[in-house]
């Protein structure tokens, strides 16, 4: 049976982030749960609930924005004690509000997320785990990428932590005393996690929530890390937090998604691993940026939520209660009277202000106006495997439009809901996209795709894309966000250095000259996409192609880089990119670049299996479509006396029309063609051939594997050629 | 707000395609409502759930017990119902193929009639029209309405400048006769009485979908998402969709609009969401029925996989069973929840103001964020002749920048609402020219928003303002002192009206620098000349002293436009128009 559970509205605060929203265990005397919520202002404040109407028990002054809010973790006898992070401060109250401690750590960026497990603090900011005991810093792990979340675990018998960590290029891992232990890559890309509470804080497990709006489970088993997806995304957006929900039918996970929908799955505690019931879904209209269970406003159990522009509100059950603690009409009438006669003084006080501003605008002296800035966080993915990179807005105010500009010719994609309009560009012959968004009432989120039409070996810069923003209120302003979509968007996944070690085919190319770490940092921004490492005398990182998946390597110091890729493409733009950098700032440059001979061919079996299963996709694609308009009538196929169609037709036929409208066939085929054309452009033997790439074109066509292998081989044909000679 | 979901009171599955629009529901017995649609090219499918198997032409469906295929050797366009025959209640069913119209009795398995139609077949509706007694016929076709009684005899036909998309009978002036709407491919809708038209709605996409809502109203949807409503000839409200609309329809006090893409959503007076559902697949049709023989007409929606839900009218309060206390209680959680949006949106603009003081205090010139508060934002509309078009220029008057504008207009560009300019950073200007053709001579709504700030800003101030273009804005006036080139083709007619106020009509529906005004009172006559900005041509017109009225130029349809538009604005109600156009053939 599914749930009915109805929205009812607490209060408001500033914009919150992530995970800002506790609530605190009952005490002997009473059910009825206190909750803490920290804001982007910098206000803590706990609240309880009386009758519908939030009571606040303290509320700290503004400072730097809350970034995190977590109570102590059940060790010992402090478990209401509230952590808040801002900045790179970790302040600790009491459940009076008082502040018990106070420390300043030694991280350089904002701390995201944190988990306290007794008298250890685990903080994540940026790429490293921090891990603090009794507040002195033990020590801090970097990784490959922005740790999204961090869960740790005691060992028994031990006084050491295992610490599990999500990080951005959807790897998890386990950290212990500042080593990494164990990792695995989870497809999904995990955002955030939390434990089953009926668990020991020793055994590690724990429920995560994904980019692609899956959920899925992180357990060990025998000092290994797997994990399993137990529900499909299903087109909802990304999950931005969880928690868990126990009512008497048993405990749920509870999901909250970027797309503003919120749901409960009912977990099985005798088998975890087991998939959750979908037991409801809401639709709040904007992000969810925490999902609490416990006793707020009656003593049965409801799910609080807070949302990114700061509602908070609870969706418990609307069936007639158990009459002792629902409320009476009349408290509620009272409430809504309140309300209205503040949102009225409200009213009245803007308008007071709106009119001295528009005073201000009318009268000769020239004041200035200056609004602050919307309130807009934003946030590009990397290529995925088909080249869309996805724009992520998030607004705390209702938006009414975005217009989107870039120079180059774009195609993008939005959101269903809103009206995309592109016009065309300024100037006949000019390339450029200038788009319209027009968006439905009440939108505060949106997501843009865009992907770049034409790739060049040649280009020598990223594509800079510029979208307006337009507000739907007042006062009329809108905000300019720039984002950067760099020459090689696809190597966005993080790699460990030692892939290096893999047996491939290498493209080497060294450059010298006259140029600084700094120099070669901001070079490469315009290159791949995502955070690069901060310039230190030495740097090294490797990242990997989203849908190709050859590796890049990259190494370099004051006067020296050395950059390593088993595609031949990647090395080519980096060269030129490289090179083109060196001119235009006038620095005399050495640049020496190795082939090796079998690279192609080495690096076209690698996507071999890829290759053929996209060739097949797509025939089956293409018989499809000859199907689908024959007009046949289903009836008829799925009677199994008489098969209209063969075994294999009926398979093709059943296939669904989502699946296999995309193959990424072409891309492979061109991905391929360009490497033979591009392995003439760098090495010295060899002369391009037309009729030969003719002859790999068909072969590629009509998946003659050999045939494309025979031509790849340069090794194999160099010496022929010499034999011949 | 949140729209919550609905759940049908029965569904079923035909087990067939249905082809989108080529549905209705008929009684062919008189009594049971019968589902009838299209099933592929010329495969016709009748649900009878209450029995009464049909024979003759029909053969049962092997794909479903209750369902009958007949197959014709024609594709099937259109299919309409109705009671045609005389003293018969029973529902003939009208199919409508590319050249021909058969009415076929389903119940007694005859033919009606049979009848060519030259001008192909788009819509087909069955009513009462005019001073007519009989239920008539009426087919809209490629340029044409054609009117046929029971027996196919043709009663009336009239031309259509254009494909019909879509028809209603409605007593569009309240005098007890029916008028007939037309939704015409050419954006508009006309009104068709006593075999002449008497209104023209110019709207912005093709009409594909008009529906009746009360003696007053009716609904429209548009080829480009649009829909909307209209009571006396006066639009109460539009909105817009990405989708296309398959049908709209009047359930309980709600207007029901269906989507291609098969979601269903019920709106209020206003045009707000209060509930929706999705169909599983793209939607084919959505009718009114009693389905469900319960007195009431249900809303059958049809997905075009064949699947069908009927949904009632919907209740304000849903829970009648719900004690009244908890009623309103539900309902002052709703008022905090609206209330709480509504102080939000207070806190933020107040905070902005706050903030704005304290910036000020700051004094900071020139930042990312900062504007001069005297700003102000001029826009002026000139016609191009060069560029055969019309020049929106767009200002500020101070030192800065009009860094975007969008306008947008409905029908007026080529692809999409919006038209953007976004100059180069070099060329960043407190003066920005923004190019105009609208491509009709209808009167335009452009509303242009400005982004105004510094070229290095940040965030830029918002200036919005509507500009109302005229009808015949793309017609640059001439000095008339200018020799005219010698035009055959003009229109001629008489009308007895002081020169006075045919220059305020010019006034108002040209874009003129300056205002005509007539030398003195005494002036009885009046003679100007426009050029056409879109292909140079040139037009005419003098008012003579005797009240002959003569337009001269060569584009038939804009003679046309300027005597409705004159007609409607001196209020003439039947004129005599004598055309003269010669054409020269290639």
């Amino acid at each position: 049976m599914d749930y009915e559970l109805a929205r009812i509205d607490y209060t408001l605060c500033g914009i919150t982030y992530p995970d800002a929203l506790r609530i605190l265990p009952s005490t002997e005397h009473k059910i009825q749960q206190k909750f803490v919520i920290g804001d982007k202002n910098g206000v803590l404040q706990c609240l309880s609930v009386i009758d519908e109407e939030p009571v606040v028990h303290f509320k700290t002054l503004p400072g730097k924005p809350i970034t995190s809010v977590q109570l102590a973790s059940s060790v010992g006898n402090n478990t209401d004690k509230i952590f808040a992070a801002s900045g790179n401060e970790v302040k600790g109250y009491t459940k009076k509000g008082k502040v018990f401690l106070s420390i300043e750590t030694s991280v350089s960026e904002t701390i995201t997320s944190m988990c306290v497990l007794g008298s250890d603090l685990i903080l994540c900011s940026g790429r490293t785990v921090t891990f603090y005991r009794e507040l002195q810093e033990q020590y801090c792990y970097v990784c490959d990428d922005r740790v999204l979340d961090a869960i740790a675990f005691a060992i028994p018998n031990k006084s050491r932590v295992r610490i599990l960590v999500l990080i951005a290029n959807k790897e998890a891992l386990i950290i212990e005393n500042g080593k990494l232990q164990n990792r695995t890559h989870i497809f999904a890309g995990p955002t955030r996690f939390t434990t089953p509470q009926s668990l020991h804080a020793t055994e590690i497990c724990a429920f995560y929530g994904a980019v692609d709006g899956s959920v899925g489970i992180i357990f060990c088993e025998e000092s290994e890390i797997h994990s399993k997806c137990l529900v499909e995304g299903c087109g909802l957006g990304s999950v931005t937090c969880v928690g868990w929900y126990t009512n008497n039918s048993g405990t749920h996970l509870a999901v909250g998604r970027h797309d503003g929908s919120i749901q409960l799955y009912l977990t099985n505690p005798e088998n975890l691993k087991e998939k959750p019931r979908l037991k409801f879904t809401y639709f709040s209209g904007e992000p969810v940026t925490s999902v609490c269970g416990g006793c707020i406003s009656t003593n049965e159990p409801e799910l609080l939520v807070a949302t990114f522009s700061g509602r908070i509100f609870g969706l418990r059950s609307s069936r007639p209660t158990s009459s002792i603690n629902s409320i009476s009409g009349d408290a509620l009438a009272t409430r809504r009277s309140k309300l209205e006669a503040e949102v009225t003084r409200l009213e009245k006080q803007t308008a007071n202000e709106r009119e001295k501003y528009q005073k201000t605008t009318r009268s000769i002296y020239g004041g200035i106006s200056a609004p602050p800035l919307l309130d807009i966080q934003h946030e590009l993915s990397g290529a995925t495997y088909d080249g869309w990179q996805e724009a992520k807005i998030t607004s705390a105010v209702p938006l009414d439009m975005l217009f989107v500009y870039c120079e180059n010719k774009l195609e993008i994609q939005t959101d269903n809901a809103a009206v995309l309009s592109t016009c065309a560009p300024q100037a006949s012959n000019n390339t450029e996209l200038l788009t319209t968004i027009r968006c439905q009432a009440g939108t505060r989120r949106l997501w843009l795709r865009m992907r770049n039409l034409s790739f060049e070996d040649t280009k020598m810069e990223g594509t800079r894309v510029l979208v307006y923003i337009l507000p739907a209120g007042v006062p009329r302003v809108a905000r300019l966000i720039k984002f950067h979509l760099p020459i090689l968007p696809h190597y966005t996944k993080y790699e460990p250095l030692e892939i290096e070690e893999t047996k491939r085919s290498w493209c080497e190319v060294r450059v010298s000259g006259a140029f600084s770490v700094a120099e070669m940092t901001s070079w490469l921004t315009e290159l791949l996409p995502g955070e690069l490492p901060r310039p230190a005398i030495n740097v090294n990182f490797a990242r990997s192609h989203s849908f190709l998946e050859t590796y890049l390597i990259c190494k370099y110091q004051r006067g020296s880089a050395f950059f390593k890729s088993d595609n031949i493409s990647t090395v080519l733009i980096l060269k030129n990119f490289i090179s083109n950098c060196c001119i235009k700032r006038n620095i005399r440059e050495d640049i020496l670049y190795d082939v090796p001979e079998d690279s192609c061919v080495t690096s076209f079996q690698l996507i071999k299996n890829k290759f053929v299963s996209e060739y097949r996709k797509k025939k089956d694609y293409d018989i499809k479509k000859a199907l689908s308009s024959l007009d046949l009538d289903a009836n008829t196929l799925n009677e199994a006396t008489a098969p209209v169609l063969c075994e294999d037709y009926l398979r093709i036929w059943k296939i669904s029309d989502d699946n296999t409208t995309e193959t990424n066939y072409d891309q492979l085929v061109e991905t391929i063609e360009k490497w033979y054309e591009n392995w003439f452009k760098l090495s010295l033997s060899g002369m391009y051939c037309s009729n030969e790439f003719i002859n790999l074109q068909n072969a590629l066509k009509n998946c003659q594997l050999d045939e494309v292998e025979k031509i790849l081989d340069f090794k194999h044909k160099s010496l022929h050629n010499n034999v011949n000679n | 707000m949140q729209a919550p979901n609905l759940q049908p009171v029965f569904k079923l599955e035909l087990n067939h395609k249905v082809t989108p629009g080529v549905v209705t529901i008929a009684k062919y017995d008189g009594t049971h409502a019968c589902l009838t649609a299209s099933a592929g090219y010329d495969k016709i499918i009748i649900h009878h759930p209450h029995g009464g198997m049909i024979s003759g032409r029909a053969q049962r469906s092997l794909a479903h017990g209750e369902v009958s295929e007949l197959n014709l050797s024609q594709a099937v366009i259109a299919l309409a119902t109705g009671q045609i025959k005389p003293d018969c209640n029973r529902d003939m069913l009208l199919i409508g193929s590319p050249t021909q119209i058969l009415a076929y009795d389903v119940h007694d398995n005859s033919d009606l009639f049979f009848k060519e139609a030259p001008d192909c077949v788009n819509v087909i509706i069955v009513g009462y029209f005019g001073k007519y007694k009989d239920i008539l016929v009426i087919v809209g076709g490629n340029s044409s309405v054609l009117a046929l009684n029971w027996e196919g005899t043709e009663l009336f036909w009239n031309v259509v400048s254009g494909k019909v998309c879509s028809m209603i009978i409605f007593d569009f002036d309240k005098d007890g006769e029916n008028e007939l709407l037309i939704g015409c491919e050419d954006s508009y809708i006309r009104v068709l009485k006593n075999n002449q038209f008497i209104m023209e709605i110019a709207e912005t996409g093709p009409v594909i979908c008009l529906s009746q809502i009360s003696d007053v109203r009716f609904a429209y949807g548009l080829g480009n998402g649009t829909i909307g409503i209209y009571e006396e000839g006066i639009r109460l409200w539009r909105v817009k969709s990405k989708q296309n609309v398959v049908s709209l329809q009047w359930s309980g006090e709600n207007l029901a609009c269906c989507w291609a893409n098969g979601r269903v959503d019920w709106r209020d007076g206003t045009g707000r969401v209060q509930r929706r559902v999705q169909m599983r697949s793209n939607a084919a049709a959505m009718l009114l029925a009693d389905y469900r023989t319960v007195g009431v007409p249900d809303l059958v929606c049809i997905s075009d996989r064949g699947e069908v839900l009927g949904y009632p009218p919907l209740q304000e309060n849903i829970g009648l069973n719900k004690s009244s206390k908890k009623m309103a209680s539900e309902e002052d959680r709703l008022a905090v929840t609206e209330l709480l949006n509504k102080k939000q949106a207070l806190l933020v603009e107040l905070q902005h103001y706050e903030a704005n003081v304290a910036s000020v205090n700051q004094d900071q010139e020139r930042s990312l964020i900062t504007m001069p508060t005297n700003t102000r934002l001029q826009v002026a509309v000139a016609p191009d002749s060069e560029e055969g078009s019309l020049q929106l220029a767009i200002s500020t008057n101070n030192e800065t920048i009009v860094r975007v504008v969008l306008i947008l207009a409905e029908g007026v560009f080529e692809s999409g609402e919006t038209l953007a300019r976004h100059p180069h950073v070099g060329q960043l200007k407190s003066l920005l020219f923004v190019p105009l053709q609208p491509p009709r001579d209808v009167p335009v709504d452009v509303h242009i928003k400005a982004l105004v700030g510094y070229p290095e800003s940040e965030q830029f101030h918002i200036f919005e303002l509507t500009k109302q273009l005229p009808r015949f804005s793309m017609y640059l006036m001439l000095n008339p002192s200018l020799v005219k080139t010698k035009i055959d083709s003009y229109v001629t007619f008489r009308i007895t009206e002081r020169v006075q106020r045919i220059c305020i009509w010019i006034n108002q529906n040209f874009l003129l620098d300056e205002e005509i005004e007539l030398e003195s009172e005494d002036t009885k006559e009046l003679h100007v000349s426009f050029i056409c900005l879109r292909d140079k041509s040139r037009l005419d017109m003098d008012f003579g002293v005797d009240g002959q009225v003569k337009f001269t130029t060569h584009d038939i349809s804009l003679a046309g436009e300027l005597v409705q538009s004159l007609a409607i604005y001196l209020n003439l109600s039947d004129l005599q128009v004598c055309y003269i156009f010669f054409y020269i053939l290639c």
